[in-house]
């Protein structure tokens, strides 16, 4: 159990600034999920955490202690890497070992810990296997019961799916999901897929070029973007942005228009488009549309068997206005289904 | 799928006949390797087999045939195998001990390291025999030699580096140390570039000392290159014989005589000895091969191969 504070830290690799000035909690006993494009600062923030990088300025407590220099193996810390870090000249149960023989933990105890961590990521059968025998996934097992089987207050993840099979990959995330609801630690874990973020976060932290963009749970996020990077990163597709009189700029997801060949009324936005293509996804359908006045946007619903909604027709784009959002010139949230004074300036109604 | 039989009867001849022209071509590309393995590998170790049963000389090997006599070594040889034994252990040990230490030191991309590998690579590329003669002047114990001038005027008594029968040996090993070691520092230092550093920093999250990292982690995973070192280095101490000759020619007394050197003696400085000569040839290659055997039998079991 531990709580993680930052303050005002920053990171220079020689003269590059990574980090400036940040602050961020992470919370006791939460899934916290970096999330954000490569070279953000996420994995900084970890090694931060983990001590193998440590910070150029400012300070990093856990549980109100000061952290920031202190070594590695002193702080009650587990990490697993991308690519495992697996001791390759070492059996499975050897790597599992190897922290608790340098903590000095007695043998009976080694052995009954093993034993249980062992079973509970299903590498029993394994145990005196060597890693160059075993799959990826059983890989990434080995490093996970290494890790728990310290039993350590912080979790550290970085990437640990990214180098799975996408089908390995979902049932990994439910699993860790799991694992953590079970062992009620702290993790912290780094991605750049915002689909890991959204479905395992208690707390995502979006970041990028090394600055917060928002903090808030998997809800906030989706629903109350802070700006319109956050709008953006979030979807697939990112949420369509167009731009308003001022600088001013409205945004819509693609999931939340409406696409008709008539118009329906109660709606706060009206355009009229052309479909480009036409994409099947199985469950969904996902259409480019070109507006009237030249600009695309992407459109994706759930009515999959609407054969009336080909390529080269035209429709009416509409949307109710709880769902559009509003952004002001410097990118930033205004409010979304509002002010009233912004819905009425959306235009294009009378179309 | 197609399957032979789909073909024609004509096609099938034009198969085989494309098959038994590839056969052909990938003969001819060996050829000139297995001629000159034939030529300098296979008829030396016949012929040399078939002198060592004979009495004569160099000019006329087959005086006299004497059947297995030849192998019944003279108690000489037992010091040179010795000799042999003494300057092949020190040298395995000085040289991959160093190695490892200097490889240790110098992976990291510092400056001061591209500098320190040049310094160390350097002597690897000077002729055996120039080596032999640059380092004998300068462990002389007459006036001129520099390690002893150095010492003398830092207060230390001279040492009779070559010319002391307990230290001459180890001055020779020394010279080959110095020669040898930057080679075989870069092998080994490719081997630990290639260690992920995540593995390094896993180790370090597992509270593992230095100490214990280098033991437990750095040394398993270059065992594949330092396995190729103990192959190398024993086959090559074994055969020395430039520096020696240069050096010490043997001596003092029979202190540095190995068994190359004996070989060389008995072959064509003495008269009617080839046939001892090639007798001890023989068995210093059976002695390479059991070596080798052993290695490969049991210290490569401890060998970890990614």
């Amino acid at each position: 159990m531990a709580e993680i504070v930052f303050e005002k830290v920053g990171k220079s690799f020689g003269s590059t600034k990574v980090i400036e000035n940040l602050d961020l909690t992470i919370e006791d006993g939460k899934f916290t999920v970096l999330v954000g494009s490569s070279g953000c600062g996420k994995t900084t923030l970890l090694r931060m955490i983990a001590g193998i990088g440590p910070a150029t300025s400012g300070r990093i407590l856990m549980d109100g202690k000061d952290i920031t220099h202190q070594p590695p193996e002193k702080r009650d810390i587990a990490m697993v890497f991308q690519n495992y870090a697996i001791y390759p000249t070492m059996s499975v149960r050897e790597n599992i070992e190897f922290g608790l023989k340098n903590k000095k933990v007695p043998k009976e105890e080694r052995d009954r810990r093993i034993a249980e961590y062992a079973e509970i990521v299903g590498m029993t059968p394994y145990l005196d296997r060597k890693p160059s025998d075993l799959s990826g996934g059983q890989r990434q097992r080995i490093a996970l019961a290494r890790a728990m089987v310290k039993k350590p207050s912080v979790f550290l993840m970085d990437e640990p799916l990214s180098n799975l099979d996408a089908k390995l990959r979902a049932a990994m995330r439910v699993e860790l999901i799991e694992l953590q609801r079970r062992l009620g630690t702290t993790f912290v874990y780094v991605t750049h897929d915002q689909i890991e973020a959204m479905s395992m976060a208690d707390t995502i932290v979006l970041m990028e070029k090394g600055e917060i963009q928002q903090i808030g749970s998997p809800e906030e996020i989706y629903h109350e973007p802070a700006n319109i990077f956050s709008a953006q990163f979030i979807g697939t597709p990112p949420m369509n942005v167009l731009p308003m009189e001022d600088g001013i700029r409205f945004g819509v997801r693609p999931e939340s228009i409406d696409m008709e060949h008539q118009r329906v009324d109660g709606m706060a936005l009206y355009r009229k488009g052309h479909i480009i293509t036409r994409e099947m996804l199985g469950a969904e359908m996902q259409y480019k549309v070109r507006l009237s006045d030249g600009t695309t946007i992407m459109v994706r619903s759930e009515e999959n068997d609407r054969s009336d909604l080909q390529e080269d027709s035209d429709v009416w784009i509409m949307a109710r206005a709880s769902r559009i959002h509003f952004f002001d010139k410097d990118g930033k949230h205004i409010g979304h289904g509002g002010p009233d004074s912004l819905l009425a300036k959306l235009g294009g109604m009378n179309e | 799928m197609t399957s032979l039989s789909s073909f024609t009867t004509e096609q099938v001849r034009e198969l085989k006949r494309i098959k038994r022209r590839s056969w052909l071509m990938s003969y001819a590309m060996i050829l000139p390797a297995i001629l000159f393995l034939l030529a300098f590998v296979i008829y030396p170790t016949v012929s040399m087999f078939i002198m060592s049963l004979y009495y004569g000389n160099a000019m006329n090997p087959y005086k006299k045939f004497k059947g297995l006599a030849n192998y019944n070594v003279r108690p000489d040889f037992w010091v040179a195998l010795r000799n042999t034994a003494a300057y092949t252990g020190m040298a395995l040990v000085l040289v991959m001990v160093l190695s490892i230490l200097f490889a240790q030191w110098m992976y990291k991309s510092r400056k001061l390291n591209n500098v320190a590998q040049t310094v160390f690579f350097t002597p690897h590329l000077v002729a055996g025999v120039s080596a032999g003669f640059i380092w004998s002047w300068l462990m002389s114990s007459q006036p001129y030699g520099l390690f002893n001038t150095v010492f003398n005027a830092l207060g230390f008594s001279t040492v009779r580096w070559l010319d002391d029968s307990s230290t001459a040996m180890f001055s020779i090993v020394l010279m080959n140390t110095w020669k040898n070691v930057g080679y075989y520092c870069l092998i080994i230092m490719s081997a630990m570039k290639s260690i992920p550093t995540e593995i390094y920093e896993s180790a370090r999250l597992d509270g593992s000392s230095s100490i214990k990292t280098f033991f437990k982690i750095t040394i398993p995973m270059i065992s594949p290159q330092l396995f190729f070192l103990l192959i190398t280095i024993t086959t090559g101490s074994f055969k020395v014989f430039d520096s020696v000759r240069i050096m010490t020619n043997g001596g003092p007394g029979d202190a540095t005589r190995v068994l190359s050197m004996y070989i060389y003696d008995y072959a064509f400085e003495r008269n009617n000895t080839l046939g001892y000569a090639c007798a001890a040839g023989i068995l210093m290659m059976l002695l390479m091969v059991a070596v080798t055997v052993f290695d490969f039998g049991f210290v490569e079991k401890k060998v970890h191969y990614q």
